[in-house]
């Protein structure tokens, strides 16, 4: 065990990233799961990743404007895709996102075969690297979700599917290669399943157990000096499965 | 009151703690190589710690806290460069945000800045695969190249630590004087393997295969970094058959699978070799890892 990596100013950016996904992420969550789409993270998450592997393959550099923009506009006709499925198949979209979600990862691989900087970059947007964010990139971020935030709470209202496409193509695209996908997944449905049946305030427990979460899990990863973003994960789990044991019991006696 | 002798304490151990840690220089590396060398002419003098282990690929590890906050503190940051960590040293430069070890300062050492690299492609373009403009960054397997940049780090510490800059120099010498004869025994017992064809599993043995004089007839991964396609894979099963190699070689963090299914195949021996310190149990420090090396690769000449 080790104290040195538990500092504010290492952990600080991760933390404020994690609370930053987590804002979008818990309604956006709940909404998933009430739908039964539970994979549809995954699969925009990829096609994301798809179009910055193919921005790759033009030669463009990582992080510039054109790679931010083919990202998000794969990512849009991926969920606008998946709108118009669920609109003509609504009983088969779990097995169509699924299937987009192998096809867009293998198209990756087969483009990476000939450009394997991009296969870092998949790996990262995999995995995730929160540790390396600072807060001028949260910045942005912050800016886009309070967008994404301010549709969400005023205009989106159920039966208002393509909006909900939308913003969750924008804040996904965003929150992958901030904190990458098995992270973006955790803080979608691990909050949301916690609180399935938790009553009215249940959107607020969600967020206190997604950064409890964030919190314990950097901890975590700082005093072992683990890989941040999995640890974060399990934390997540073993709070949301904390959360559900303790609630039953109170419920009981 | 009771707070107050709290405080008190807490100020008290922090003190001493810090005071701890000041007397010694603080080496950081971004391989083990680096960081046994460091401890061969630091001795006493510093605390050296490596951000990645023998068993891991250099061009990718994952972020953990406790690198950010080992380089924040460290005095000297010593990495390969050339490329080799361009995917994460960068990030975690930034995010220590330590003036110390930025790039160009006197705690910077970018170990392949002071050889001559092999490898420098003619022509560098994304299709040739994980390329290295620069040259071959994987310069820790010539032991000569381990002398050159074990009086550069020498250098370095007498100018960051200049009290102890005699130590350093005395260090120095002992180390240098040892590692040549290790050399001139080294090259008395790899003669045999002059000229012998193997097949290795990524282009990083370019510095040995310089030094021992072995010959590289084949690579599995055509394109660094990318898994060999079948057609591939054939072509080199046919060059074999014109041109047999007596081993395949790979290092502990690559996939055995790709070299256990061509020494099937051609029917030599798959050799697993420690590309660098505490890449097997006999390379415990740099003079173990040639020994370690050298054996190996003569065990499975035979």
């Amino acid at each position: 065990m080790n104290l040195e990596g538990l500092d504010i100013s290492i952990l600080g950016p991760a933390f404020v990233a994690g609370l930053l996904v987590l804002s979008t992420h818990v309604p956006l969550g709940r909404q998933v799961l009430a739908r039964g789409i539970i994979f549809i993270d995954l699969a925009i998450a990829q096609i994301a990743g798809l179009g910055v592997i193919a921005a790759h393959t033009f030669g463009w550099e990582s992080g510039g404007w054109p790679v931010q923009v083919i990202a998000f506009a794969a990512a849009l006709v991926g969920a606008f895709s998946l709108h118009w499925c669920e609109q003509h198949w609504p009983e088969v979209q779990e097995a169509i996102i699924g299937t987009v979600f192998i096809v867009a990862a293998s198209a990756g691989i087969l483009m990476l075969a000939g450009n394997p900087h991009a296969g870092d970059h998949l790996k990262d947007l995999m995995i995730g690297q929160i540790l390396w964010v600072d807060y001028q990139q949260l910045s942005l971020v912050a800016f886009l979700y309070a967008v994404v935030l301010l549709f969400w709470f005023m205009a989106f209202k159920a039966g208002r599917e393509l909006l909900f496409y939308l913003l969750f193509a924008l804040s996904v695209t965003a929150s992958v290669q901030l904190v990458g996908v098995y992270l973006v997944f955790a803080s979608l449905i691990i909050p949301a399943l916690t609180v399935r049946k938790a009553g009215k305030p249940a959107l607020w427990i969600a967020y206190g157990v997604g950064a409890a979460g964030y919190a314990l899990g950097l901890s975590m990863s700082a005093l072992f000096d683990l890989p941040a973003g999995p640890a974060i994960v399990l934390m997540l789990a073993v709070l949301g499965i904390l959360f559900h044991i303790s609630r039953k019991h109170v419920s009981l006696t | 009151m009771e707070r107050t002798g709290l405080h008190l304490l807490m100020v008290v151990l922090l003190c001493a703690v810090s005071t701890s840690v000041r007397a010694k220089i603080d080496v950081f590396t971004c391989e083990p190589e680096w960081a046994a060398l460091a401890g061969e002419i630091g001795g006493e003098h510093v605390n050296v710690s490596s951000a990645t282990t023998a068993l891991q690929d250099v061009h990718h590890i994952q972020a953990r806290p406790g690198l950010i906050a080992r380089l924040r503190k460290a005095d000297l940051l010593i990495c390969t460069g050339a490329g080799l960590e361009e995917g994460w040293l960068p990030v975690l430069q930034r995010r220590a945000n330590n003036p110390r070890v930025r790039t160009g300062a006197a705690g910077y050492l970018e170990a392949a800045q002071y050889v001559d690299l092999l490898d420098r492609p003619a022509r560098v373009d994304r299709s040739e695969g994980d390329i290295h403009p620069q040259g071959n960054p994987h310069i820790q397997l010539d032991p000569r190249n381990i002398l050159s940049i074990a009086a550069v780090i020498t250098k370095r510490l007498a100018t960051i630590d200049p009290t102890n800059a005699q130590d350093y120099r005395g260090a120095m010498e002992v180390f240098a004087n040892r590692w040549k004869e290790a050399i001139r025994q080294w090259e008395v017992a790899a003669r045999p393997l002059k000229g012998m064809p193997v097949v290795v599993h990524h282009n990083s043995w370019v510095y040995l295969q310089n030094w021992l004089g072995f010959e590289v007839v084949g690579i599995l991964e055509p394109k660094p970094g990318i898994p060999p396609s079948s057609t591939h894979l054939q072509q080199l099963l046919n060059q074999l058959d014109e041109r047999p190699a007596r081993m395949v070689i790979r290092s502990a963090y690559q996939n055995v699978r790709a070299s256990d299914w061509l020494s099937q195949r051609a029917g030599i021996p798959a050799v697993l070799l420690p590309s660098t310190v505490g890449g097997s149990e006999a390379a415990s420090d740099l003079f173990g890892l040639y020994k370690d090396i050298i054996q190996r690769l003569l065990e499975a000449a035979q």
